[in-house]
Formats: C-alpha cells, sequence, structure tokens
C-alpha cells in the first residue's frame, strides 16, 4: 500500500522537483522579454525620416549599418566587414556574406545601394539628407563590394555611416509594398524583428533568431512610451519595466538606493549652450559676448542643478571629440570682475538681452536660463527670460529669428568638429548668425583633409577663433542618465544611443 | 416635444459648428506646421513645396471651405504626423478615453452618491464633517498630484497595481481613480446639499408623519426630487471626464485622445486637433442632449412643449 502510494507520487514530484529548481536557478535561467520606457512613442518606423532620439534609438537595433559604434564609439564593422580609401573620393566596403533581412531576403550591395540612394534624396529632402550629402553616387562592384563616391574628400564617411541615415533597408520588399506598406511593417537586418505597433501603448518586437552577431537572449522587445518622468521611474523601481531612458538628474539617487535598480550615465557628446544673434546689438560687441562668457559660475551649475553630473567645458568642442579637442585647456573661467571690465570698455548702457528657452525641451532648460540670467545680472547685464513653447522654438529656429540668445543642445554627431559647430553654423546652416572668413576656411578646409594631424591643427586654430569671438555661449556639457535593472548589464554611450544588444542580463 | 427636440438638435449643430470654425482659426493662428514636419536641415523650398503639398499656401477662405466640406462628412484629412487619416487615429484612441471615462464616472456615482446621501442625513455631525473635508481635497488636489501618489502609494510601494499602460482592468483602477476623484467629490458635494434642501421641505416632514420608514423616505421620496442637480452635474462631469483625461492619460501613459490632441497641438497637426475636439465636443453636446432629456423623467413637471 505504502509503496504503491509511494509509486503515485514520485512523478509529480519529480517533476514538481524539476520546475523548482529551474525556476531556482539565480538570474536569467529562461529567456524573458526585455521592456523599455521611454518619454515619447516613435512616431514611426522609416528611418530615413526622423532623427528624433526615441525613434532613432529604434531604428538602431531594428536596422543595422555599414558601420556600427562600439560602446566606447569607436567604428567596428557592421554590415560591412572592412573599408578602405581607394583614391580620394572613393570608399570601397566589403559586404559581410550570408546577412538576411527579417523576411528572408539575403543583404546585398543592391540593398545598400537603394538605401543610401534613398537617404541622400533631396525632393524632398529626407530627414538625414545633411547627414549623408556628401555622397555623390553609390556604385555596385558585384554583390558583396560597394564603391562609395563622394563630391569631394571626405576622411569622415565610415563615421558618417555609423549613425542615423546610415540604416540599410531590403530594396525588393520596399519596392513591394511601398513607403506605407513599409511603415506598416518595417523590415531590417537588426537584432529585433517587428511584430506589433499599439500606437501610444506599446512597440513589440521579437528577438531575430537569424541574427548575424548572436540572437538576444529575450523573448520578446518591447518599447512603452512613459511621458511622465515620475511615472517612468515608478515602473522602473515597480519591476514593471527593465529599462527607462531620460532620468533628470535629481532623481538618480532615489533610483540608486533603491536596492533593485541603479543609473547608468556618459557625459553627451555635445554642449548646452545659447546661440548668440550676432546681428542684435549689444551682441555685435565682441568684448559683451565676452563678458557673458565669464559672468557664468559654470562650476555652481554643473553642481547644484546637475547635481555633479555634468563637466565645466575647457574647448570649442566636448571632450568626446576625436580630433581638435585639447584636454590640457583649463575650464572656462568664472571671472565676474573681468565680465564688469569688459563691459564697461564695450561701453554697454544696459540694453535688454534676451534669453530664450523651451520649456521641458531639455532637461532642466527653464532652471538653467533662469539660473544663467541671474548671473548675468550680478555683472549688471540687463538679461530677462524669455519662455517658449517647443514649436515656436522650433519656428524660430528655422526662422532664424532669435531675439537675443536661445538655448539648444548642440550635438557632436561624428564626434568630430564638423559634426557640431561646423554642421549647424557653416553658411546656411541651422545656426548661420555670426560669420568670420578664417573661421569658415580652417573648418572648410578641415573636412576635406585626409591627413589627420593637418586636420587637428586646423581645428585647433579655429577653436581659438571660437573662443575669443564667443558666437555662442558654452555653459556645461552635461551627463545624460539612464536607468535600468539590477539584473542587467550595461554601459550609457555619449552619442546616447540604446542599443539592445549591448543589454545583457548578469550571468 | 417634438419642436423642442429639433430646436435642441439645432442648436447643438450650431455648437458643434462654432467649435470648429475656432479651432480651425486658432490653429492656423498658432504656427506654422511644414516648420515642424521637416527636419531642421530642410531646405526652404522643401518647406514651401511641403506648404503646397498641404494647402497652407492657398487663402484661409478656401482652406476653411474645404475644411467645412470635408468635416461635414466626418472626413478631417490624413494626420501631418502619422500619415493616417485623422479620424482613424481618434477613433483608435477614443475607445481608450472612453474606457478611462466610464470608469471613472461609474466609480465616481457609486461612492459620491451613497457619500453625499448619508452626509445630508448626518449632516453637521463627525460623519459629515470627514467625508466634506474629503471631498474638499478631492476637489481641490491637482489631478497630477492624486496620480502620483496613488502611483506611489498603490503601484510602488503596496505593488497591487500596475503603474501605466493600458491592458487588464487592472491596468485601469488607477487612473479611473485619479481621473474620477475630481467628479467623486463635486457629485457628492452637490448630492449632499441637494438632499439637504429637499429634506427640509414639508412633505418630508408629511411623509415621516405618516411613519414610513426613514430609509423608505430618503430612497423613495427625497432622493428623487434632489435628483435633478445631480443628474446636471453628472452630466457635466462626464463631458468634463472625456476632454478632461489629459493630465490622467500622460500620468498613466494611456493611450487615449487627450494625449493624442496634446501632441497634435505640440506638433501642430491640424487634422488630429481638429478631428478630437470635434468628437470630443459632440460627446459633450450629446451626454447634454440625454441630460435634458431625463429632465423630463424625473421631474414630471418639466415639459418640453
Amino acid at each position: 500500500m505504502l509503496r504503491s502510494c509511494t509509486r503515485r507520487w514520485a512523478r509529480p514530484v519529480t517533476w514538481l522537483c524539476a520546475v523548482v529548481l529551474v525556476c531556482s536557478v539565480p538570474g536569467w535561467a529562461a529567456a524573458r522579454d526585455l521592456v523599455i520606457g521611454q518619454g515619447t512613442d516613435v512616431s514611426h518606423l522609416d528611418p530615413h525620416y526622423s532623427t528624433s532620439a526615441s525613434d532613432v534609438n529604434v531604428f538602431f537595433n531594428l536596422y543595422d549599418n555599414l558601420v556600427l559604434r562600439d560602446e566606447q564609439l569607436n567604428l567596428t564593422p557592421g554590415l560591412a566587414t572592412s573599408w578602405k580609401l581607394m583614391d580620394e573620393k572613393t570608399w570601397q566596403f566589403k559586404l559581410r556574406e550570408g546577412v538576411v533581412f527579417h523576411n528572408g531576403d539575403p543583404c546585398t550591395a543592391d540593398d545598400v545601394k537603394f538605401s543610401l540612394e534613398r537617404a541622400i534624396a533631396d525632393n524632398p529632402r529626407t530627414s538625414v539628407y545633411a547627414a549623408l550629402n556628401t555622397i555623390e553616387r553609390v556604385e555596385i562592384l558585384d554583390p558583396l563590394t560597394v564603391n562609395l563616391v563622394t563630391k569631394s574628400p571626405d576622411p569622415l564617411l565610415p563615421t558618417r555611416l555609423s549613425y542615423y541615415g546610415g540604416m540599410i533597408v531590403p530594396k525588393q520588399y520596399f519596392e513591394k509594398v511601398g513607403r506605407e506598406g513599409f511603415r506598416k511593417a518595417p523590415v531590417g537586418t537588426g537584432s529585433i524583428k517587428f511584430v506589433e505597433w499599439k500606437k501610444d501603448e506599446r512597440l513589440v518586437f521579437e528577438a531575430n533568431k537569424r541574427y548575424w552577431r548572436s540572437p538576444l537572449p529575450y523573448d520578446k522587445i518591447i518599447y512603452k512610451p512613459y511621458p511622465e518622468t515620475a511615472a517612468r521611474i515608478a515602473a522602473l523601481l515597480a519591476g514593471e519595466v527593465d529599462f527607462i531612458t531620460a532620468v533628470p538628474p535629481d532623481q538618480v539617487e532615489v533610483i540608486d538606493k533603491s536596492g533593485t535598480a541603479r543609473v547608468e550615465g556618459a557625459l553627451y557628446a555635445g554642449f548646452f549652450s545659447y546661440t548668440f544673434n550676432v546681428k542684435i546689438p549689444p551682441l555685435d560687441n565682441k568684448l559683451v559676448r565676452q563678458a557673458m562668457h565669464y559672468a557664468l559660475d559654470r562650476q555652481a551649475i554643473v553642481k547644484k542643478l546637475w547635481r555633479g553630473r555634468g563637466v565645466v567645458p575647457n574647448d570649442a568642442y566636448p571632450n568626446v571629440d576625436k580630433i581638435g579637442y585639447d584636454a590640457k585647456k583649463s575650464p572656462f573661467e568664472f571671472n565676474p570682475k573681468k565680465a564688469k571690465e569688459l563691459l564697461a570698455q564695450a561701453g554697454y548702457k544696459g540694453e535688454e538681452i534676451k534669453l530664450e528657452s523651451a520649456v521641458g525641451y531639455l532637461s532642466n532648460d527653464k532652471q538653467l536660463t533662469e539660473t544663467v540670467a541671474a548671473m548675468l545680472q550680478d555683472v549688471g547685464i540687463n538679461a530677462k527670460v524669455q519662455l517658449l513653447e517647443y514649436s515656436v522654438r522650433a519656428q524660430k529656429v528655422r526662422q532664424k529669428t532669435i531675439e537675443g540668445l536661445l538655448l539648444g543642445d548642440p550635438t557632436s554627431t561624428l564626434l568630430d568638429p564638423d559634426g557640431m559647430f561646423w554642421r549647424l553654423m557653416q553658411p546656411g546652416g541651422l545656426i548661420d548668425y555670426w560669420r568670420h572668413p578664417e573661421w569658415d576656411r580652417l573648418m572648410g578646409e578641415a573636412r576635406i583633409l585626409q591627413d589627420q594631424q593637418k586636420r587637428d591643427e586646423h581645428y585647433k586654430k579655429a577653436a581659438s577663433i571660437f573662443l575669443d569671438e564667443v558666437p555662442v555661449l558654452i555653459v556645461l556639457q552635461p551627463e545624460k542618465t539612464f536607468a535600468l535593472k539590477k539584473e542587467l548589464q550595461w554601459k550609457a554611450r555619449s552619442d546616447e544611443i540604446v542599443v539592445v544588444y549591448d543589454i545583457k542580463p548578469v550571468q | 416635444m417634438y419642436h423642442y427636440l429639433v430646436r435642441r438638435l439645432g442648436r447643438s449643430v450650431l455648437a458643434l459648428w462654432g467649435i470648429s470654425t475656432i479651432v480651425f482659426g486658432v490653429m492656423r493662428l498658432s504656427g506654422d506646421p511644414a516648420v515642424l514636419l521637416l527636419p531642421q536641415e530642410a531646405s526652404r523650398e522643401d518647406v514651401q513645396r511641403l506648404r503646397h503639398d498641404l494647402g497652407l499656401d492657398e487663402p484661409l477662405l478656401v482652406q476653411y471651405g474645404r475644411f467645412l466640406g470635408h468635416a461635414v462628412i466626418g472626413n478631417f484629412g490624413e494626420s501631418l504626423r502619422h500619415k493616417e487619416p485623422a479620424m482613424q487615429l481618434v477613433r483608435d484612441h477614443l475607445w481608450a478615453t472612453l474606457e478611462l471615462a466610464i470608469a471613472a464616472f461609474g466609480i465616481a456615482t457609486v461612492v459620491a452618491v451613497p457619500i453625499g446621501i448619508l452626509a445630508a442625513v448626518k449632516s453637521h455631525r463627525s460623519y459629515d464633517h470627514i467625508v466634506m473635508s474629503l471631498a474638499l481635497i478631492g476637489q481641490s488636489a491637482p489631478t497630477f498630484w492624486i496620480g502620483i501618489m496613488l502611483i506611489l502609494g498603490f503601484g510602488l510601494g503596496l505593488r497591487w497595481l500596475p503603474i501605466g499602460g493600458r491592458g487588464t482592468v487592472w491596468h485601469l483602477v488607477l487612473p479611473a481613480l485619479t481621473l474620477g476623484a475630481f467628479a467623486m467629490a463635486s457629485i457628492a458635494r452637490l448630492t449632499r446639499s441637494a438632499m439637504l434642501d429637499v429634506i427640509r421641505l414639508d412633505y418630508i416632514t408629511t411623509a415621516r408623519a405618516k411613519g414610513l420608514r426613514e430609509g423608505w423616505v430618503i430612497w423613495r421620496h427625497a432622493l428623487k426630487n434632489a435628483a435633478i442637480p445631480v443628474v446636471t452635474i453628472m452630466g457635466l462631469q462626464f463631458g468634463t471626464l472625456l476632454g478632461g483625461a489629459v493630465v490622467t492619460e500622460t500620468v498613466f501613459a494611456w493611450p487615449g485622445i487627450g494625449r493624442l490632441a496634446i501632441q497634435g497641438i505640440y506638433n501642430r497637426d491640424y487634422p488630429v486637433v481638429q478631428a478630437s475636439v470635434f468628437v470630443a465636443a459632440a460627446f459633450f453636446v450629446g451626454i447634454n442632449f440625454c441630460v435634458d432629456l431625463l429632465y423630463t423623467l424625473l421631474d414630471p413637471r418639466i415639459r418640453y412643449e
């Protein structure tokens, strides 16, 4: 009797023990979902028609570029295994063999040509046109070799291809379903494969089992929009999401102390700075601009507003730039006495100077502008804060109608001076207010020099002019912060891209 | 009654026309969507081309005529940002908002009416003071604050309920409570005062003198007569819940038309803003219309002749 009873229970008990054992293996024994909470929902999934951070963060996982960036932002092979300069204007890329799109089509030179030509289409211009418009044409040599011919020598082409706009889409599929069809069911070669999108609710992907690097250790990868910061953080701490973007500096401590999640940050590849409209008096006077440069106690701004998560800049380029940046320079000086002297020298008579800023467009934007205005007032500048709605700001930028100074966050998109102030301030650029023939010459020449040392010298000379002329009031280089569950490993990158492939479960 | 209905319907159509016209005007005054739709690097020609494609370079009257012509058949054009029919987008988001508003309204009514009645019955006693103080808090606390407090308490602290998004019925609880808090407080306060007005009247004293049970007196005689202002405020509150869910939807990441409209405003997405405001206004007008009709059922003295 006892024996039969034992036998009857033996199998279920064994199974139960097995299940308990499997479940109790620490960490991530079985694959699970990865849920990412962003501030906004994506607007669409067409990689050549958006540069907004929440969209680009998804593009970099759904699609691949010819060249990728590693966690230290060094270039690494992506869909191209190697590249070399053939002549002054021709770069040759060898494509990776055996890569397939999510729909099973092989990824070949035809797709590369189609994608890059689509990215540089000018009628109408794509959102990524300016990033890649140095390309003149794409030539196919064989199914796995392409030559990219540039309009003028472009030493930065591989870097350009590693950023937004350089994503490769499948030619055949795109032509079959059209633009609208592609937007509804996008196909790439990336680590995540599109499943469904419920606008403003959730965007669902599954791991691409045929990914050319290695499949992700997750079943599904889900992006959820949490517009409210406090709710986003609470969702992470309650375990509803695994990873969140855009953590404000004052919340870092709360998350780090929670015991369940932690903050990861990296210095932003750019500045928070105010662009001068140098055409308006008294801002047309270099001495007034210099006085404003010396009037700012940047150390206090970093310490109080960013809780120490940022640095005071020391050059015209952020410290992530791989060329031109001089680490030996001292951080920008706070010297109110000198500021007052410069103002007296300039004959400043207390004319009103407007500081314009959107609210909620950048973290701490309103507080920063109010603080900067107070610091300027302390040295006798009649600074007035003008807060703008986001769309009004966009309109002002487009129409070049800044009424004094406008807060912005120029990014060094190529980790090279060419990708920041030259991109924005070149003749016809977005913030083309200030012109200096020598600066124009140096920056214009440097971008087509293949000799790296000469480029570096050009950029260093250009930086001296820039720092003397102060066409932009550089304030700080803040840290961009993210937060994730303790069970995950990941390092933040200066370019703010969240590559899901780099988010790994703790072993 | 028939004439009244026709007149009332006519006025509703007029109100909707007025609202659509105001939204049309305000959106045109507030900025150029072409500037926001195109990337920052776009050329001047691109902006001109897009303005032409969107018909924004035509005289305002021509644009208005076309807008009205299409709006009559429920066509508000294609969303400038999402490249989908605006009405389709509003429909997709409307269910989420309706679900939230109905749940909030349900909670508010079920809780507030009995509380208000009890407060009236026990007026000027400690129960009344406590409940009415709570109602005052519910009415004066910002929705945003209530939402965050509920998230911290039930979502993060106790971990009983999900914090954001839509899915199961549990996802609905916190946003519905947040959205319903104001309505709950208003309905409770109004029910109390309406009931107080009624239970002091002679016919209630008569009913009691007849020896009727107190519960029957309150339920059968007092409540019915106190119901008119309560129904009015409930109708208005339901309309407000539909249109006023923006903050709640943002805090709880709820994919409703409030959030859709706000994003539409930021992006100057005319068609989406026009369609969402129109739909919200149509609901508001429709609910008021129904409330007016309810009056006749509640109070036979009201005749619409």
